[in-house]
């Protein structure tokens, strides 16, 4: 393709030029949509006055008070702090907790064993229902009343009659838990990592007498690594950005609210909407989701080096 | 064949004791995990009254009361209508668009193929609720709040970067021995594109659709943010209004929960084998 002859290539060229805009035009025109209009526009009006008085005009602050939005974020509104400590403690879970629960399942389901494919089809199906549905099912199973988890804290404490989802403490690890042990399509992409480490390698493990856990720790688990890299960064973000099980568990009470929560909060649900100050939280998760990224490439850089000595 | 399964057999017995424990239990935890909230929602969807049988008593008489007014007084049907149109739509305009852009890039040296390739990448990391305000924004200087077209182009607009990773992967596998062939037969880009190598790359383009279409189907954020009317909500958007209306209806409220999960289990069960492929990039057989 690169040594045509130059004689054809003007019409050719043109030709072929026009086929490459032609097919590349239509993402590009939804990436500028969607994606590079709407960044530009929350940047800018993170340093405008833009809320519920004046909806179709925002107002830039002036380079003197540039930083009002924030400073209104960081110093006055009461559920900025708590919002970021709930979504930085949910990324850490994601990818401290997760990914190591993922990771040992999927090493237990890349075993031949009988049942084996059983296991595999039924564990990807909670992942298969929305989280939205997930969140109202536990809800039910927390409800002091008719739940499951009620009759469970009575067998410890007999006059637990509270619902956890009100306590504060026990409504946060609550929601985690209603989210975090669902990793069926991380361990899916864990297993088909683990599937195609080749056999011989397997074996050549064997002759040397690492089986079983042994071989899975110094064989396979350096051999997937860029596969743990990868899901830790989707766990800790996703982790960062959870809303829905916020929104059906318990709306914020309790010391729950997230980042994604305090957004919509005050750009839409709220009767005094904040489009300002809601694009300047939008510019800290858009901040905090490249420093995810940066953290776990560090995280895993190291244990590479540590690997090497 | 017989060398096969004797190394089947081998690798089972050869495992430590140690190890074999440690799957077991990782295998019921996996059952356990998925399984005990399932069957808790369709033991209590059964119970008359799951208020005087709680936790994880049987009922006492079956009662289907539940399934038939979530039918009858919900009109269930209609919701997953709207979820199917949705999804379906979105799904069928954001492959076609996708795998347009993704066989120029991975097939054709341009100026600013690597910005393209970038740009592409970099969506996966913007969080799609940090642009909740714009984009809400958009959908109403357009004048399509609540309406399910506005569903429609935020769905198809979002996820890019998944299904162009999918679908370019899939392209790169592609012998180029095929389009030279096709080029000599006198087709044009165009032509050769669309005779050849969609065709060929159905399979990875399948994987994406399958993928965008679960997504889609169980989204809730945007669901609930630009639809207001009760008869266009799709199915994840019409859970925010059972929290209230079902307020002492405990049977109807869980016999709604099982049909509404049913679907996408039932499609999964189904499947199950090409899920597992898609999901786990093909190394993994279901």
């Amino acid at each position: 393709m690169v040594n045509r002859p130059k004689k054809k290539k003007s019409k050719l060229g043109m030709r072929r030029t026009g086929f490459i805009i032609a097919f590349l035009a239509p993402t590009l025109f939804v990436f500028c949509v969607f994606y590079l209009y709407p960044i530009i526009t929350v940047f800018v009006t993170s340093f405008c006055k833009w809320d519920y008085t004046n909806i179709t005009s925002p107002e830039f602050f002036g380079w003197n008070d540039l930083w009002n939005n924030y400073n209104y974020i960081f110093n006055k509104y009461p559920f900025f702090w708590e919002a970021l400590k709930n979504s930085t403690k949910w990324a850490i879970v994601g990818a401290v907790v997760q990914i190591p629960i993922a990771t040992l399942i999927a090493l237990a389901l890349s075993r031949k064993v009988k049942g084996i494919k059983f296991v595999r089809i039924v564990y990807i199906i909670p992942n298969m229902i929305s989280t939205a549905a997930m969140g109202v099912i536990f809800l039910q199973l927390y409800n002091p009343s008719y739940g499951i988890i009620n009759p469970i804290i009575r067998l410890f404490n007999k006059d637990f009659s509270d619902s956890i989802l009100l306590l504060k403490g026990p409504a946060f690890v609550a929601m985690t838990c209603a989210y975090i042990f669902f990793t069926g399509t991380t361990t899916l992409m864990i297993l088909g990592n683990i599937m195609a480490v080749p056999e011989e390698i397997r074996e050549a493990a064997m002759l040397d007498g690492a089986s079983g856990l042994k071989q899975d720790l110094h064989i396979t688990i350096p051999m997937i690594k860029g596969t743990l890299k990868t899901v830790s960064v989707l766990a800790a973000t996703s982790g960062f950005l959870l809303y829905n099980e916020v929104y059906f568990l318990t709306k914020g009470a309790a010391g729950t609210y997230s980042i994604s929560y305090v957004i919509r909060e005050l750009a839409i649900t709220s009767p005094r909407t904040q489009f300002g100050r809601a694009n300047a939280v939008a510019m800290i998760q858009i901040l905090a989701g490249m420093v995810i990224i940066l953290v776990v490439s560090f995280v895993y850089s190291l244990s590479y080096k540590k690997e090497k000595h | 064949m017989t060398l096969k399964k004797f190394k089947k057999e081998k690798t089972v017995k050869d495992m430590p004791i140690g190890t074999k424990i440690f799957t077991y239990l990782c295998l019921i935890w996996a059952l356990t995990v998925s399984l005990v909230p399932l069957i808790w929602l369709v033991l209590s969807s059964l119970k008359k009254d799951p208020m005087a049988r709680p936790g994880f008593q049987l009922p006492d008489s079956i009662c289907i009361d539940g399934y038939i007014s979530t039918f009858r007084d919900l009109h269930v049907l209609r919701y997953f209508g709207n979820s199917l149109f949705v999804a379906g739509m979105s799904v069928l305009i954001s492959v076609v668009m996708i795998s347009m852009s993704a066989y120029v890039v991975a097939r054709m040296e341009f100026r600013g193929k690597a910005l393209v390739n970038i740009l592409l990448y970099s969506t996966m990391f913007i969080p799609a609720t940090a642009l909740t305000y714009p984009v809400y924004n958009l959908i109403n200087n357009l004048h399509l709040y609540d309406t399910r077209a506005a569903l429609i182009l935020i769905y198809s607009c979002s996820g890019i970067a998944v299904s162009f990773f999918v679908i370019k992967n899939y392209y790169n596998n592609i012998p180029r021995e095929l389009e030279e062939a096709a080029r000599i037969d006198g087709c044009g880009y165009f032509q050769t594109w669309l005779m050849v190598i969609f065709p060929i790359a159905r399979p990875g383009i399948m994987t994406a659709a399958v993928l965008a279409f679960l997504n889609n189907w169980n989204e809730y954020y945007w669901a609930s943010l630009v639809l207001i009317t009760r008869e266009k909500l799709t199915v994840p958007a019409l859970l925010s209004t059972f929290t209230t209306s079902f307020n002492t209806n405990y049977n109807g409220l869980f016999s709604a929960m099982v049909v509404i999960i049913l679907p996408p289990v039932v499609l999964y069960c189904i499947f199950s084998k090409f899920f597992v492929e898609a999901l786990s990039g093909g190394a993994v057989k279901g």
